[in-house]
């Protein structure tokens, strides 16, 4: 599905701060850059408060970025106003977590998934724009029927396939799914990836996949980003990942998996994630995650670790890790 | 994607899951399901309309208008005690010792014309019909009436004055007519400064709270200054600067009550305003008007509603109030509080003429009070059976 290598999304040294008042600020993304080829899925993965959201809003610039830059197919939105950003907008959309809160209980599903074709001025009249919404209904599994009502006589299931239909009306390139199933019922979670993915296959889609454990990303994801307190530190294909965790808290992460895979059972040795996330209003000097690191070293809290290629294709931020 | 098969053999298809079994309902519709299940708010919505009913469609079937005043049959309660006259009519005695002449079924016929008055022995003569006089003593309290043979009338019976159902005030004006009048213009005051000060107020507290920041701090402390002096004094100082009538009593009402209403709007935009579909609507490229009125307002809508209920028995209290004290409404278009205020001169002898318009406010205050906490309840999604 991958056309050409070019990546549609690229993000640069991007950083997020939130006034936390008392002149003291959240750190809620700190220069975190990756790239995301056109049809292929990143999955981004941390703890809840790691800041995940956050980079995925900035990105998609309902926050304003702090610092760094955004180039959305070659070019840089990280600086555009609202108006400016208008025909990207198009090109990029998200789906989030809380299907509760993310569809408006005041309009009809027919209204939730008109909105982008009208704040696009899309059709050109009433009929055309119900042909649109309904065929956008049919293929998420939902009918003609559906279209009269309002999102609280929904299933969490039936609003998060409201919520995609609304995002991929404008046949965007890029989506962002912040925990998309992260809020379903197990049973649920399954048909939601699976219309996801195959949206993917019919449009070659490009994702980015936040999730907040390791167990389904790589179902989905061709790459994997780990988080942790606004930083990336490790980033490879999913599979490596997987088979070869190097940093200290993916290994934390992986162990603490629930289902029983092989993979996860080789590494039952290395211990699971003690302690909780350190605040971002005061993040941990040197390597963040040295509070919790069982392998930290006094080095660890002095200097921070880069993000290097620890071996080809396999970016790993931490000083035991070496290449 | 190595294991993607396993995903695929537990997905069913959507279909039977996603039948439909109920009707469509709105949140309108669910709303007044709570609402109507609660008898007090259902009996304030009833008061209500009646109270509606009364003010508007009252008017065109009485006979009298607001300011038709006959000073002969001034101060004459609904319930008459009355004498019988020597030709079986009826007299009734006012409390200003005037006698009038009452049919027997309640009606008034006239005022008698007074004969010879002999203030030293405290009787007056009233010549009736043809040769008959009827002479009121009024030695001692309670007064008595004799008919021409000197044969002393003792009170018959109580009638219902059906010239007058409510009885007249201090002109003899109808009272039921000016309640009519009076309700008709309290409710209109009130409704539309209630209107004007939802309209300000949404847009208020909405700018603010959507725009947030320095914006939001200033115009939030331009609140908090007119907040501070008592709501009354600004009204009663805005009134007291434009000339009588309702516009300006509107006027003074409508410029200081949105303040609560701005900020009931501005804690709910700024609220509602990092909610996830608010988000969505900035994704997609909605612009902010799109956002203000078709999902911050429309989701504001209900603590809106309760306040503007619970604002409107407050409007109609202080037009009350400023009737009252006499720089509200101007004679001799009646409001409920003018009409007050013309009782209060005959308070002692006529008390029915200060009760009529309390209890009318009285009514309309718990009815709307009433409305305004079965609103809050059946939105308050806590509340959810
Ligand atoms: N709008 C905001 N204002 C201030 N702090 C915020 C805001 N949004 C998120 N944060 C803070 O940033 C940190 C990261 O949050 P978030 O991005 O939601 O994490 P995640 O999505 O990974 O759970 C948290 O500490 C959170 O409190
Ligand atoms: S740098 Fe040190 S503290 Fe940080 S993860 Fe590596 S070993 Fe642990
Ligand atoms: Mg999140």
């Amino acid at each position: 599905m991958t056309q050409n290598n070019a990546p549609l999304l690229r993000v640069d040294h991007l950083t997020k701060h939130f006034p936390a008042g008392g002149g003291k600020v959240v750190h809620a993304v700190d220069d975190v850059s990756f790239t995301i080829r056109r049809g292929a899925t990143l999955g981004l993965v941390g703890e809840s408060g790691c800041g995940k959201s956050s980079c995925a809003r900035t990105i998609i610039r309902i926050y304003e970025p702090t610092s760094g830059s955004i180039f959305l197919d070659g070019d840089d939105i990280s600086a555009l106003s609202q108006k400016q950003l208008l025909p990207y907008r198009r090109k990029m959309q998200m789906i989030f977590q809380d299907p509760y809160a993310s569809l408006n209980a005041r309009m009809t599903v027919q209204d939730i998934v008109a909105e982008p074709l009208r704040a696009h001025h899309i059709c050109k009249s009433r009929a055309e724009e119900r042909e649109m919404v309904i065929q956008m209904l049919n293929r998420v599994g939902l009918n003609q029927d559906h279209a009269g009502r309002y999102a609280h006589e929904f299933s969490g299931g039936q609003r998060q396939r409201v919520g995609i239909a609304r995002a991929l009306i404008l046949q965007p390139e890029l989506v962002i799914c912040d925990e998309p199933i992260s809020a379903l019922d197990v049973s649920i979670q399954a048909q939601v990836v699976n219309l996801l993915r195959s949206f993917q296959e019919a449009q070659g889609l490009t994702y980015l996949f936040i999730a907040h454990d390791l167990s389904m990303v790589r179902y989905v994801s061709d790459d994997v980003g780990v988080m942790y307190l606004g930083q990336l530190v490790e980033l490879c294909r999913a599979d490596e990942i997987y088979a070869r965790p190097a940093h200290p808290y993916t290994r934390g992460l992986l162990s603490s998996v629930p289902i029983p895979d092989p993979v996860a059972a080789r590494l039952k040795d290395t211990v699971g994630l003690e302690g909780d996330l350190p605040s971002p209003i005061a993040p941990p000097s040197g390597c963040r995650f040295h509070t919790r690191c069982p392998y930290a070293t006094p080095m660890c809290s002095e200097a921070a670790p880069a993000l290097r290629e620890a071996s080809p294709g396999h970016f790993v931020a931490c000083h035991q890790v070496n290449g | 994607m190595q294991n993607a098969s396993r995903w695929e053999r537990v997905a069913g298809s959507f279909d039977e899951a996603d039948r439909l079994y109920s009707k469509p309902r709105s949140f309108a519709s669910d709303v007044w399901f709570r609402f109507r299940h609660k008898p007090t708010a259902l009996v304030g919505l009833i008061i209500i309309a009646l109270l509606i009913l009364f003010a508007v469609v009252g008017p065109y079937l009485t006979p009298y208008g607001y300011d038709d005043q006959n000073t002969k049959l001034a101060n004459i309660p609904a319930l008459m005690s009355v004498y019988p006259a020597p030709d079986g009519q009826y007299i009734y005695i006012t409390k200003a010792l005037k006698l009038i002449e009452v049919d027997a079924s309640g009606r008034l016929v006239r005022q008698l014309k007074k004969g010879k008055d002999d203030s030293k022995n405290k009787v007056t003569v009233f010549p009736y019909k043809d040769d008959m006089t009827v002479t009121l003593d009024y030695t001692a309290q309670p007064v008595t009436i004799q008919d021409q043979n000197g044969n002393r009338i003792e009170k018959a019976k109580t009638v219902w004055n059906r010239s007058y159902l409510l009885g007249t005030d201090h002109l003899g004006r109808d009272i039921l007519s000016r309640l009519m009048y009076g309700t008709r213009i309290s409710l209109l005051v009130a409704f539309i400064a209630a209107l004007v000060n939802m309209i300000i107020g949404i847009f208020y507290g909405g700018i603010s709270g959507y725009l947030g920041g320095r914006v939001d701090a200033v115009m939030m402390r331009i609140v908090d200054i007119i907040a501070t002096i008592p709501l009354t004094l600004y009204v009663i100082l805005i009134k007291v600067c434009l000339d009588d009538g309702m516009i300006s009593i509107i006027i003074a009402l409508s410029s200081v009550y949105w303040v609560d209403m701005a900020r009931v709007v501005r804690g709910q935009v700024l609220s509602l305003k990092n909610q996830e579909f608010v988000m969505a609507a900035r994704t997609i490229g909605s612009s902010t008007g799109t956002i203000l009125t078709r999902h911050l307002i429309p989701n504001a809508m209900g603590p809106i509603l309760v306040t503007v209920t619970m604002l409107i028995p407050s409007a109609i209290f202080m037009e009350a109030f400023m009737s009252f004290i006499g720089i509200g409404i101007a004679p001799p278009l009646a409001s409920l509080g003018t009409m007050c205020n013309d009782a209060t001169d005959a308070l002692r002898t006529n008390p029915y003429q200060l009760f009529l318009p309390a209890l009318v406010i009285c009514f309309i205050m718990f009815a709307f009070n009433f409305v305004g906490d079965g609103l809050r309840d059946a939105l308050d999604p806590k509340l959810k059976k």
